[in-house]
Formats: structure tokens, sequence, C-alpha cells
């Protein structure tokens, strides 16, 4: 039996808890998943990770690989390729549909194409592809202030790090330009990272879950962790990465927002609309990290 | 005495010839190591770390190297060749733990980063050891060059 889960048309952060409620029913019923995404017409690098992550858990469930429908848009279609996309998804989904055959392209809104990240040797090809390709790009075509671009390696570098000390299994990244339209009008750099692993509450509850009883949950989880500073680890330099991020992220006024289980946490900058904190959402499994660093001047 | 260490050719030797940024935890736990074998074998009441050849610190290899170092090993720790980008992780990492390096600028001259008091009580360690010494111009240079 063939399951459905819903790629939504506009497909990025604010459309992810609809696909991960299609993907939470879809597995509750069993059978083999169908990702339906030839009606897409948006998707963001958040979206391309998040996807390729439930892709990895339906695939790590057993039983014949998810089926994908590919967008039939032919601008979305190139834009997926271009992006890496599919390289990746073809060791997780049967696809159905044409796929661009061409590499992904030296693209200047592509600073970092779809890339897994598995181990430390991982996140240094990352690190280096960033450093040679994108710092000139951030700062000379999207006017992100020089100073900020020394901190976007390092962010990228933790966000990455998270899924090879934490998650228990392999991950995604992908960093991207483009034009943000809701309310900020602006220019944004976004790096995307996502995983199917054991999550934060899982990750964290053999060292902290005790000291919440009954509180420990998603929520929770995510507050110890970015708030906090908590880490699994006793050692006492553990939890530097994620509070390296929220600091990064918050002296640039830029979106910091990580999406584990049921939960999200969310630093907000005043250009958006989003909440700190999310509970209550349709399961997904592992987690998903989302910076937003904005053009630093405003384009008129 | 002062001893150096090149902290690019020690990232080239411990992990990868190709490598220029200190990024991961485990790159950092490489790289201490071996500057622990190498401190064990002859160490120095004063050690200079150079940066110069670094292209990218994040915070984990800041805790792994330095913060550890630190803790651990080295009483006074002097990093020179710090571009901005790498005081970005070196300075959190250090107020965070409570701990203090001196900086040796690019002119020679010497400030402390990380707990202030701290950096300050170093720099009069170097002075008083005669390691260091009071410009002309009110600032500390190391004596050594």
């Amino acid at each position: 039996m063939t399951r459905l889960v819903d790629v939504p048309a506009q497909f990025d952060d604010r459309s992810f808890d609809q696909f991960a409620a299609s993907y939470s029913r879809a597995r509750a019923e069993g059978g083999r998943l169908l990702f339906d995404a030839h009606a897409v017409e948006w998707g963001s690098p958040y979206g391309l990770v998040g996807l390729l992550a439930a892709g990895h858990a339906a695939r790590a469930a057993g039983g014949e690989p998810p089926l994908l429908t590919v967008p039939k848009s032919p601008e979305v279609l190139s834009y997926w390729g271009r992006a890496g996309f599919f390289l990746a998804a073809r060791e997780l989904f049967e696809i159905h549909g044409a796929q661009p055959r061409a590499k992904p392209a030296a693209d200047s809104d592509v600073l970092l194409p779809v890339t897994a990240v598995r181990a430390a040797e991982d996140v240094h090809e990352v690190v280096g592809h960033i450093q040679q390709r994108a710092t000139a790009i951030l700062s000379s075509e999207l006017g992100i202030d020089p100073k900020a671009t020394m901190g976007f390696a390092m962010a990228l570098s933790e966000a990455c790090q998270n899924i090879v000390e934490h998650a228990g299994t392999g991950g995604w990244v992908a960093v991207q330009s483009y034009q943000w339209r809701r309310r900020l009008a602006r220019r944004v750099v976004v790096i995307a990272v996502a995983d199917a692993g054991v999550g934060f509450q899982a990750s964290l509850a053999p060292t902290h879950g005790r000291r919440y009883g009954d509180r420990w949950n998603d929520a929770t989880a995510l507050e110890a962790a970015l708030i906090q500073g908590v880490s699994r680890f006793r050692d006492p330099g553990r939890g530097q990465g994620l509070k390296g991020i929220r600091n990064y992220v918050s002296r640039w006024d830029g979106k910091l927002t990580i999406r584990s289980g049921t939960a999200r946490i969310a630093i907000v900058p005043t250009w958006d609309d989003d909440v700190p904190l999310t509970e209550g959402l349709p399961p997904f499994p592992g987690s998903q990290v989302l910076l937003i660093v904005p053009e630093q001047k405003a384009r008129h | 005495m002062i001893r150096s260490i090149d902290v690019s050719a020690v990232l080239h030797q411990a992990v990868r010839a190709t490598y220029a940024d200190l990024v991961t935890r485990a790159t950092g736990r490489a790289v201490r190591e071996h500057i622990e074998q190498a401190y064990a074998a002859a160490p120095a009441p004063v050690t200079r770390m150079d940066f110069g050849g670094v292209r990218c610190i994040d915070y984990s290899c800041a805790d792994e190297i330095v913060a550890k170092l630190l803790r651990e090993r080295i009483h006074v720790l002097v990093l020179r060749g710090c571009s901005e980008a790498h005081l970005e992780a070196l300075t959190p990492v250090l107020e965070g733990h409570g701990l203090a390096v001196i900086l040796e600028r690019a002119d020679g001259t010497l400030d402390g980063l990380g707990r202030r008091e701290s950096a300050m009580a170093l720099l009069d360690e170097l002075v008083q050891a005669q390691l260091a010494a009071r410009t002309a111009g009110g600032a500390v240079a190391l004596v050594e060059a």
C-alpha cells in the first residue's frame, strides 16, 4: 500500500509543519511512502534538506525505498538540480519524473549546494567551500557587512557539527541567497541544516531529563540547549556551538530556528513575526536548523 | 624562555596537510593532543601560539585547543597572528570559561584577551619575569623577538 505525503506548493519553513503533518499521518498508516512534489512552485533550502531528512527516515524504517514525484515546473526542477537536491535524493528515493542531468552549476545564489554531512571531514569540506566561494559574494554582492562574513563560516561549522556530534546519523546542509519577500524585502543568506537523527529530547534526556521530571519534552530540550547552553557531554566546554550561533545571529539582526520533534524554538529578529517557542507541532524526526542573515543595508 | 607553536603547521601534521580551517571538535582534539605531546617533551613557562596560517576557527576548536590547554597544561599563553575573525571565536570561549591569554598584536605590543583581571595579571607576570618590558609609550612587548 502506498501512502501519500504532500509536499506543499510553497515549501519552506512556514509550510514545513504542514509537510510534517502529512508525513506523520502517512507513516502512522504504514506502507510505502510517496512524496508528491509535483505541485511545488518554490522550495527553500530548508524545504529541500527537510525533504531529504524525511526520505532518510522513511528509508531507514526498512522495506522499499520511498517514492518521490518531481516538480512538474521546469523552473523549479532546474533550481532543485542547481541546488544539488537530486544528487542526494537519488540515494534515498525512487524518483519518478524527469531529472536535470547537469551537475550543480556555479550559481551565485547557490553558495553551497545540498551537501551530505556525516563526519568531521564533511564539515571541513563545507567550511572550505564557503570560505573560497561565498565570502566575496556575501560582502560585495549581497551587502553583508564584511564583519558579518567572519562569523558566517563559524556559524555554518557549528550548525553542521550538531549532526556529527549529536544526531547519531548523517544529515544535509545547504546555503543560498535569495530575496526575502515577507516584511523584510531584502536579500538574505540562508543556512539550512537537517537530519533525521535522534533529536534534542532523546539526545539530552540521559544527562538532563531527570531534573525536569514530567516537564521534559521537545520544547524543554530545545530551551535547555539553545537558551541554557546545556550539552549531553559533561565537559564544561560543551554547549558553545549553539550559543555561538545564537550570538552571531543576534548581532547581525538575523533569525535562528531549531525544530525538533514536536517543537520549534526561534531567535526572532524585529523584521519577522515568528514566535520564540512553538509546541504541539506535528512530529518530525531529528532536527532542522535554519539561520537567516539579512543584507545589512537596505536596497531601494 | 618562550616556546613557539605554529598552529597551522600542527593542523597539517596532526590532521590533514590540506586543511586551512580549525573547525570541528575532532580536529581541535587532534591538534591539542599534538601540542600537548610536544609541550610535555619540552615545557616552557610561556607558550606562544601563532595562528597566522589559520583561516577560520570555530567555537569548538577554540574551546578544544585554547581553553583546554589553559585549563590543563599551559599557564601563560600568548596568541599571535590572530585576525578579527579568530577573535570572534576565541573571545567568547575565553570569557565564558573565565580564562585569559595574552594577545600579541601585529606591532608586537601585548594586550589581554578574555577575563580582564587575569589578563592584566599575566602581563605583570611577564614583565616581572623579564620576558616582557614596558615600552616608552607605555605599552608592553615581549623581550624575545
